[in-house]
């Protein structure tokens, strides 16, 4: 039978050695140092339209699951496939199929406008000018941008720079969107415009995947399809909320109850 | 500002070629005698070294530190690619700092460059810009690592300034150093430009430079990309690609 899961991760484990200096040219065996386990024995399957969610703490690993997911860091153990392809040995291939939102309001050069970093970036996804033209119109409308996409970056409220990072990863046509705590700066009216917008345009009508992370309790909760709770780099439990329920035993509980439970 | 800053370089060494130029005539007979002439190729090419040499590690840390750096690899682009590109527009800029050495040279100082040999000027400068931006996307390699300045660049623009004939031509070195500069692609690329501009050499004449030039872009070419390649490799291992 076909595998229909976009995003499959099997094992998956990430250490970090603390600092890089000098003496980490030297080969493993002289230098000692501690080992900071982030990510470990991560077994996720994600369906192509689906929602997912990775809900955890502060430092449980999440973004650092997430960027071995995109190609950014190279696990220590396991695998993972996006969209068919490792993401160890076909990275270029994997991020053709990918677009990554993140909170991360220096991933733009402030002193351009929205749309001459659409238009840089647009360079980068290999478009042509008229095609790169054509989309970031298409996006600006789309997202309802066209008041502030020719401002200066600098002058984009949270939500706005937010627009802008969901239209850059849309340059691409990614098919699979990996989203890290994307509503972290934002007001309630701004997040929930977003994740309407996201679910609505982006999942349901155009059948693309979504990866998010988050440690929004409510946002997990009316967001994804499905949730993994993550703590200290760990998967601790894995399905739909009402799913979470039965493994805890408790119909109802909340997801409050169930983040504690598990975390 | 910058057509000022060309100017009074320029001018400076016009000056000191006055002073010293009957000394320094008998060592460079081959390119026709004349200090001023000499030196301005000197100076107008070695800015093109210096964008070649920094403008990779530069860039990446600059990347770095605005934290566009991600952003740009999670795109379907090569990072080494992406490297590549970030330079293009200083060499763009450069050579057009070189053409107005050429043409101050020319209108403001009365020299006589030969420029019988067009297509010969442009192999020897896309050489030298491959042996060049190896070296850069070399000194790239510690930025990515290491996140902070690296001893590449500093090492390269300080033996290039000394040993490459940048200044004076390297007959005047004892002969352990000048068997050094034989090492350094900028010694050949000089004396090819020198040879061409100045004495309208032809290909025949300076196949040894440009032979040499092409054995340099093409150790180090594929050298820079592999090591760069290491690098990212070793950042993305370390999780580090991010940090600045």
């Amino acid at each position: 039978m076909a595998d229909t899961c976009v995003i499959r991760t099997r094992d998956l484990s990430k250490s970090f050695t603390p600092s890089i200096n000098l003496i980490d040219l030297l080969p493993r065996v002289i230098r000692k140092k501690p080992v900071v386990k982030a990510v470990e024995g991560v077994n996720i399957a994600v369906e192509k339209g689906e929602i997912f969610g990775l809900l955890g703490p502060n430092g449980a690993g999440k973004t650092t699951l997430i960027k071995m997911l995109c190609t950014l860091i190279t696990p220590t153990k396991g695998t993972a496939s996006v969209n068919g392809c490792d993401t160890v040995k076909q990275g270029e291939a994997v991020r053709k199929s990918i677009g990554l939102i993140t909170g991360e309001e220096r991933s733009f050069y402030w002193r351009l406008t929205g749309r001459q970093n659409l238009r840089f970036f647009g360079a980068l996804y290999n478009l042509k000018t008229e095609e790169t033209k054509r989309k970031i119109d298409f996006l600006v409308e789309l997202l309802d941008m066209d008041e502030y996409i020719d401002a200066r970056f600098d002058e984009y409220s949270t939500g706005m720079k937010q627009h802008l990072a969901v239209a850059r990863s849309l340059l691409g046509d990614a098919q699979i969107l990996f989203m890290d705590e994307p509503t972290k700066s934002l007001d309630y009216h701004s997040a929930t415009r977003l994740r309407r917008f996201i679910r609505e345009r982006i999942v349901s009508q155009e059948k693309r995947t979504v990866f998010f992370t988050t440690h929004i309790l409510k946002e997990a909760e009316d967001f994804a399809n499905r949730i993994a709770v993550m703590d200290k780099g760990c998967v601790k439990a894995i399905g739909t909320v009402p799913e979470l329920r039965v493994k805890m035993k408790d119909p109802e509980a909340s997801i409050e109850d169930i983040f504690r439970y598990f975390t | 500002m910058n057509l000022i800053g060309i100017f009074f370089s320029s001018l400076t060494f016009f000056f000191i070629a006055k002073l010293f130029g009957r000394a320094a005539a008998p060592h460079l007979q081959e390119f026709g005698g004349d200090y001023f002439p000499f030196v301005l190729i000197g100076i107008a090419f070695s800015t093109f070294l210096g964008v070649g040499l920094g403008t990779s590690a530069s860039a990446l840390r600059q990347e770095q530190m605005l934290g566009t750096l991600e952003a740009m690899l999670i795109t379907p682009t090569k990072a080494s690619s992406v490297v590549i590109y970030l330079t293009l527009w200083n060499f763009i800029y450069s050579s057009f700092n070189i053409l107005v050495y050429l043409l101050l040279g020319r209108l403001v100082f009365g020299i006589r460059f030969t420029f019988s040999q067009p297509l010969l000027i442009l192999v020897i400068l896309f050489l030298s810009i491959l042996c060049f931006s190896s070296l850069g996307i070399i000194s790239a390699c510690f930025v990515m690592v290491f996140k902070r300045g690296n001893p590449v660049n500093w090492i390269a623009s300080s033996s290039f300034d000394l040993l490459g004939g940048v200044y004076y031509p390297i007959s005047i070195l004892p002969g352990f150093l000048q068997a050094i500069s034989h090492l350094l692609p900028i010694t050949y690329a000089l004396k090819a430009l020198r040879g061409v501009l100045l004495a309208g050499f032809s290909l025949t004449e300076v196949k040894t430079e440009v032979l040499a030039l092409l054995i340099f872009a093409v150790v180090l070419f594929p050298l820079a990309l592999l090591l760069f390649e290491f690098s990212l490799r070793w950042a993305k291992k370390d999780g580090s690609l991010s940090q600045y």
